[in-house]
């Protein structure tokens, strides 16, 4: 990486800093109910199954399957100027819930619903790290 | 007890609807105001309530909407500042109306899209920022920005579930271009060919310009009141007959049916229950009785999406449904028939409420929808309103 980092960062709060500190640590961790047993993302105070508010930050697999995906082709960030053509995609964990991210060694004409993909850690500035995807064989 | 017939639409006008213009949101609405209290022959003291879903900063607000027309209003309800609130801003002006809160409420709706386009996605959108993801999925940290990615989010999951293309999407488009063809007011009056969408820029793909809606100023005004005063009305009242409201929770994105899997939405085969459909129930008709369908078309997927969410057509169906000339006027059930967001102008989906208003009217002139009884307004988010003359 050169120069300082210009990209939108994620907005840190009380509900999610643990997601953040352990992608810092280059471990994914969700949210697991201690009641039910289910994982839930995005952070939230309480399970939506349940209500329960007993949750563990739980390591997950990191492994999924992309469920859909976009290329940007309109600069609406400066800092993306570069970047477009660029996808986003959305990731289907093994565990169950979806992130939001972009696929990294994969062409845009290449992309396809249903991809194998397991996670990546970017190190974007000292405190924060996030996770991307790259396509599994 | 039902809210069936128990109000009316008896006044609607509009400003001019413009790309650029240097008259302000509140002008607009003014003009569009005076338009609809003519067409009613209703005086200015007579409106009572005021009901808003686009305010600061891309439209005018209740409180100096009121000042500015000098109106004493006992009912003001405006909600967050976004289109999605036009079915639902109108159902609160009926709900008022029955209820008793207001003899007659004013839905304003004055807004400039071409001022503040800032707004829709990149660092001017601050509601895309909120964490854990904005309301039309947006997530900056990954270059995910502006209402359009997440149409696109859902027509590329739909394109690879059901085989459908973005040459079928084509159709939305091209149907709602030759409605606005039809209608002076329209700002996009063109022929559009398959080969125009399909070569025209993508904007986020899966999506081309021409699947993306105008982005432009107006101002339209639709008056409601009781079913007593809307029987002395100047002209025939349209009558609100059945409604449902708009839907949130786990299995809702915004810009998909239920089940398509975008974001946290469970990934099933959605098919609509009765109860889900109630706004026909208390129509008292069902979807064989709607003479034309209009919804909120900022996408030309969310048109699809309407039409598999309401059951005009199954799950997948949508994309060969919408061939052949079906949603265009003189087709089984023609959609949007004053051109809609993509093509007429994006005043917020009011100018669709206007048009159905008009149709029941029989004021259409060309674009007439022959004998038409029963309109439908429906959303890709669940809301719905049904009109009858
Ligand atoms: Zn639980």
């Amino acid at each position: 990486m050169t120069g300082e980092y210009r990209k939108p960062l994620p907005r840190v709060t009380s509900d999610n800093r643990p997601f953040w500190e352990a992608t810092k640590r280059h471990e994914l961790r969700l949210q697991r109910c201690g009641a039910c047993g289910r994982f839930r993302y995005p952070p939230a105070p309480v399970c939506p199954d349940c209500l329960s508010e007993d949750a563990e930050w739980t390591p997950v697999s990191g492994r999924g399957t992309v469920t859909t995906f976009i290329v940007m082709h309109k600069v609406y960030f400066q800092s993306f100027a570069g970047d477009v053509p660029y996808n986003v995609v959305q990731v289907e964990l093994e565990e169950g819930p979806r992130l939001t991210a972009n696929l990294v060694d994969v062409p845009n004409e290449g992309m396809t619903v249903g991809m194998p993909v397991e996670v990546v850690f970017d190190d974007v500035t000292p405190e924060i790290t996030l996770p991307r995807f790259r396509r599994t064989s | 007890m039902s809210i069936r017939d128990r109000t009316a639409i008896v006044g609607v006008g509009t400003s001019r609807f413009v790309m650029k213009t240097p008259e302000s949101p509140m002008r607009l609405a003014t003009q569009a105001f005076k338009a609809a209290l003519a067409d009613a022959g209703l005086a200015r003291d007579d409106i009572d309530g005021l009901a808003i879903n686009i305010g600061w900063p891309l439209g005018v607000d209740y409180d100096r909407f009121a000042e500015v027309c000098g109106l004493k209003i006992r009912f003001a309800d405006q909600s967050w500042t976004h289109g999605r609130f036009v079915g639902p801003a109108l159902q609160h002006a009926a709900m008022a109306v029955a209820s008793g809160l207001a003899n007659v409420v004013a839905c304003v709706c004055g807004v400039s899209f071409i001022q503040e386009r800032g707004l829709l996605g990149g660092p001017g959108d601050f509601e895309g920022t909120r964490e854990e993801g904005g309301t039309h999925e947006e997530n900056p940290v990954y270059g995910l920005t502006a209402p359009a990615a997440g149409a696109a989010l859902s027509a590329q999951r739909y394109f690879a579930l059901y085989g459908a293309t973005s040459e079928q999407l084509a159709a939305v488009p091209i149907a709602f271009r030759k409605h606005a063809m039809l209608n002076p007011q329209a700002i996009m009056r063109t022929p559009l060919t398959v080969e125009d969408h399909q070569n025209s820029r993508w904007v986020v793909e899966p999506l081309h310009l021409f699947d993306c809606c105008i982005v432009s100023d107006g101002a339209s005004v639709v008056l409601v009141t009781s079913a007593e005063r809307a029987r002395d009305g100047k002209e025939p009242p349209v009558w609100i007959g059945g409604m449902q409201g708009m839907r949130a929770g786990r299995d809702e994105f915004l810009f998909a049916p239920p089940g398509l899997g975008i974001g946290a939405q469970r990934a099933f085969r959605y098919t609509p229950t009765e109860d889900e459909l109630s706004v026909y129930r208390m129509a008292g008709v069902d979807q064989t009785d709607i003479d034309a369908l209009y919804t909120y078309d900022a996408f030309s997927p969310l048109v699809w999406f309407v039409l598999e969410r309401f059951g005009f057509c199954g799950l997948g169906e949508a994309a060969a449904w919408t061939q052949t000339g079906r949603i265009e006027l003189g087709g089984a059930l023609p959609m949007n028939t004053s051109g809609g967001l993509l093509s007429e102008a994006h005043v917020s989906g009011w100018n669709s409420i206007v048009e159905i208003v008009r149709q029941l009217r029989g004021a259409c002139g060309e674009r007439q929808v022959k004998d038409a009884r029963v309109m439908q307004w429906a959303t890709a988010w669940g809301d719905s309103t049904i009109f009858h003359r």
